[in-house]
């Protein structure tokens, strides 16, 4: 990368982790007001994107976790995950399972549809991330093969 | 697919380990033939929602079958552990043949004829691999898939055949379609059904006009074809006609189609082995001749007949393998197979050449030989059934050509002093090579002139092929008692043709013309229509450019959607009702921006302005309550275009054609759109069913603790459409992965 824009790279130096924080705000909220994993996950795509613009595509992904093929596989097999325990209590795959974690005076529900939809978010992110660094990244030199 | 040996290419003539299986089944089915009493029957369910089961159903008939296939197999094991010492691919080739080995023996036993149609498919699959065994060469290749389209077509049309005859009868099982026969004869697909099965059994057993394959399948190495070619694979479509014969055999469909082109199989043959100078493809003409005579006395009708049928499979499968064994012997140390090239070996091979001399009687049918016990039958039964008036006549041909083509492999080219010249060095094969055939045409020779040893065998099997009611066998001729007409005549004749072989060889050369005409010359045509049809398609379709793709992808629904809108047109018009303001606005903002898109010539200009038409249906979806949708359309248009934005930033050498340029491609756009809107409205003139949308609105909270339906829909009431589409997303990118650091490196080399 040779023409970083010194503006373009301050604004991103802010708007990346914020489009980071608001995609996983959207994720999480989703179960009960709009939003959701894969919502989520295409913010976070945007994010990783305008990363690529300003800082060139091999610097947005080594920002991805564990790289783009291992993100998104790691979210499908989250997502696969996520239907085991229905069958270890006798209920058909993939049937969500609520609790109340007790937190000190107050309580917090996790399900493991909360992991489901971390699955899809995190494997949208991954695939469609890859692909975006990928194509911003065609011209570049940068030597660095992506992840396998 | 095996890898390419790794291990040492053996030099070893040693006995090859799996020469155990074929023997093993040697001892089973003596074992079984002399402790039970045929038949014998086991089942195993095996797919019982489609009524196959895994049955095997031994008879006299199979027991013949299962003798042929184990004792030859002995026989080849032995001669191929000599033949392929030090070959490549050795160990490859005992694999495939146990295979094939087993294949066989399934095939000869199942009563299911759906589990015999596996076993079926398996004998061609592994003849495939065994005849490309040198896959080197050219000719083989060639060879090897003629043999598989052949086989394996006749095999298509064989599972139709199958089908059919499952729904006349009602079942697969071939001993409940013989009990059943006459319940089923004048079923109207009946026909239909045995044509399927006929052709079939006719490509697999080379019969006319599929007969051109077995020849060419001489590519294969000799045990080979000792094997597959005249003992075993090929005789696998006598033994489905042989064993279907009880349950149709009374049809004078049945006997006119078998009796005619079996008789013309067995002729023509004979006629194209005078062409050829290549002793093993004489000695498969032979063979072709000798499997349309079975076939033909699968036609007639009696017990005789079958009683021939039994007698000629064992009489051919213990000459002919041996003389293929001699043509193997005679190729490895001479070097060739050219009977011009070939004289006076029995001098050096006098093993090889006592085993020719000792099949060559039996096949050319001298008195006290197996082959005359045989065609003794034969001429009775054909005087016993009702054949047809000129098939009475091809005997004569048959025999005739029978008696030269046994001097020919027998004597010619062991005692004739021709002024062949060979090589000094040549000498006697090793004994894994001499044992097996002078064993096999020993046996041969003992039965001959025994042959009440094998008599109660062969009626067993001659039982199998009569319908239950007629199965005794009273009024069955004293083997070899009947003295028939002119055996002797038929010898002199066949030496006179044999001294005439070399003046006919160039007077037969006429018969190159009918090559014109047969099947084999509408194989090679067909061949060569595949690539082309292929090349035409790949350049129609797959022509690379990215225009043409989009038209192409866009111009089959409009065209396919429009012609079903044609015919079933939809209801009447959905009632209006006046938009949210805010919807019109948003409307109005697609229409305007996709206005715009047509009329602007910058690409970076176009993408910002078809991205703003992508906010507008976001915003669209906002105003109609569905926040989510307006959402994801919002994320997936910002993603998009910051993407596309990028790379256009950095090839900004294309702009698009102008509109009038652009030929059919407004018209496409604008007939998609409209075909689009059309759908969208009768779709809304459909009565609306509330009960999904009013299920999942009731059950979200209760059943899955959430009040956004859509995102409890997606999460979890449909949470495995959800798995499968992440997975979909996944497997895409993995499969892009390459392609795009392919681009990437493509684009550092030519910048």
């Amino acid at each position: 990368m040779t023409r970083t824009a010194v503006l373009l790279d301050t604004v991103v130096r802010g708007l990346y982790p914020g489009m980071l924080v608001f995609s996983v705000w959207l994720l999480l909220r989703g179960h009960n007001e709009p939003g959701g994993g894969f919502i989520g996950g295409m913010v976070a795509v945007a994010a990783t994107a305008v990363l690529a613009v300003a800082r060139g595509a091999g610097a947005a992904e080594a920002r991805l976790p564990l790289g783009p093929v291992r993100l998104s596989a790691a979210g499908v097999a989250l997502a696969l995950l996520s239907g085991l325990p229905a069958i270890a209590v006798g209920r058909p795959y993939l049937t969500h399972l609520w609790a109340d974690l007790p937190l000190l005076v107050t309580s917090v529900k996790v399900s493991t549809v909360l992991v489901f939809d971390l699955g899809v978010y995190l494997s949208v992110w991954g695939a469609l991330g890859g692909v975006a660094t990928a194509m911003i990244g065609l011209d570049e030199d940068d030597p660095e093969d992506p992840a396998p | 697919m095996p890898a390419e040996d790794s291990s040492v290419p053996s030099d070893s003539r040693a006995l090859h380990p799996l020469t155990a299986v074929p023997l093993a089944l040697v001892v089973a089915t003596a074992w079984l033939w002399l402790t039970f009493e045929a038949p014998w029957q086991v089942s195993v369910p095996w797919v019982p929602s489609l009524g196959v089961d895994l049955t095997l159903w031994i008879d006299g008939l199979s027991l013949q079958m299962l003798a042929l296939i184990a004792g030859v197999g002995v026989a080849v094991f032995i001669y191929a552990s000599t033949y392929m010492a030090g070959v490549k691919g050795r160990g490859r080739l005992f694999s495939w043949l146990t295979l094939f080995m087993v294949a066989m023996a399934g095939a000869v036993t199942a009563d299911n004829l759906v589990v015999l149609f596996v076993f079926w498919e398996m004998t061609s699959i592994t003849s495939f691999l065994l005849v490309g065994f040198k896959y080197q060469e050219e000719a083989n290749r060639k060879a090897a898939q003629q043999a598989l389209l052949v086989t394996g077509g006749g095999g298509l049309i064989l599972l139709g055949g199958i089908v059919l005859l499952g729904i006349v009868a009602g079942t697969y099982s071939v001993q409940e379609m013989i009990a059943g026969a006459h319940e089923s004869s004048d079923h109207p697909l009946l026909p239909a059904a045995l044509a399927c099965i006929f052709i079939g059994a006719f490509s697999k057993s080379a019969q006319w006009p599929f007969h051109f394959w077995l020849p060419n399948a001489m590519a294969a190495p000799t045990p080979v074809s000792a094997y597959l070619h005249s003992a075993t694979m090929v005789k696998l479509g006598i033994y489905l006609l042989a064993r279907l014969k009880p349950a149709f055999g009374f049809l004078l469909f049945w006997e006119v189609t078998l009796v005619a082109i079996g008789a013309t199989t067995a002729v023509w043959a004979m006629v194209l082995t005078l062409r050829e100078r290549d002793l093993k493809r004489i000695l498969a003409w032979s063979t072709v001749s000798a499997l349309g005579t079975l076939v033909m006395l699968i036609g007639l009708p009696g017990a005789g007949a079958a009683e021939a049928t039994a007698a000629f499979l064992l009489a051919h499968a213990l000459y002919k393998a041996p003389l293929f064994f001699v043509a193997g012997n005679v190729d490895h140390t001479a070097g060739t197979r050219d009977i011009n090239r070939l004289a006076g070996l029995a001098r050096v091979m006098p093993w090889t050449a006592g085993s020719a001399a000792l099949a060559g009687l039996s096949m050319a049918g001298v008195p006290l030989s197996l082959g005359y016990v045989a065609k003794d039958l034969v001429t009775i039964a054909k005087s016993q059934g009702l054949a047809l008036d000129w098939v009475g006549h091809t005997t004569v041909v048959v025999s005739v050509v029978s008696v030269a083509v046994a001097a020919v492999a027998a004597v010619r080219i062991f005692w004739h002093r021709g002024g062949a010249s060979l090589p000094a060095d040549i000498h006697e094969a090793p004994p894994g090579m001499t044992v097996p055939p002078l064993a096999l045409a020993a046996l041969g020779a003992v039965l001959g002139l025994a042959p009440w040893l094998a008599l109660p065998a062969l009626h067993d099997s001659a039982r199998a092929m009569m319908p239950p009611t007629t199965r005794d066998l009273v009024g069955l001729p004293d083997v070899a008692s009947t003295a028939t007409v002119g055996p002797f005549q038929i010898l002199a004749l066949g030496l006179v043709l044999y001294f005439a072989w070399d003046r006919l060889h160039v007077w037969m050369d006429f018969l190159r013309w009918f090559d014109r005409f047969g099947l084999a010359a509408v194989y090679e045509r067909g061949l060569k229509v595949i690539p082309a049809t292929a090349r035409f398609v790949t350049t129609r379709l797959q022509h690379g450019s990215l225009p043409g793709y989009l038209a192409l992808v866009l111009a089959l629904p409009l065209v396919a959607i429009t012609i079903v809108l044609l015919r079933h047109p939809a209801g009447p018009w959905p009632a209006w009702s006046p938009p949210p303001l805010g919807a019109a606005g948003a409307a109005a903002l697609v229409i305007g921006a996709s206005l715009a898109a047509c009329r602007l010539r910058d690409p970076f200009v176009m993408l910002l302005i078809t991205g703003l038409a992508g906010i507008g249906a976001g915003i669209f979806a906002l105003y109609l309550g569905a926040p989510d949708v307006a959402l994801t359309q919002f994320t997936v248009e910002v993603a998009f275009v910051v993407v596309v934005a990028a790379v256009l930033l950095r090839v900004r050498n294309r702009t698009p054609a102008p509109l009038e340029r652009m030929g059919a491609r407004p018209v496409l756009a604008l007939g998609l759109g409209a075909l689009t809107s059309v759908l969208v409205l009768a779709a809304a003139a459909l009565p609306f069913d509330a009960s999904m949308p009013r299920y999942f609105g009731d059950q979200a909270v209760p059943a899955a603790f959430g009040h956004n339906v859509v995102n409890v829909i997606i999460v979890d009431f449909r949470a495995l459409d959800t798995l499968g589409e992440i997975a979909v997303v996944t497997i895409t990118f993995i499969s892009a992965v390459p392609l795009l650091r392919w681009l990437r490196t493509r684009r550092k080399g030519t910048a």
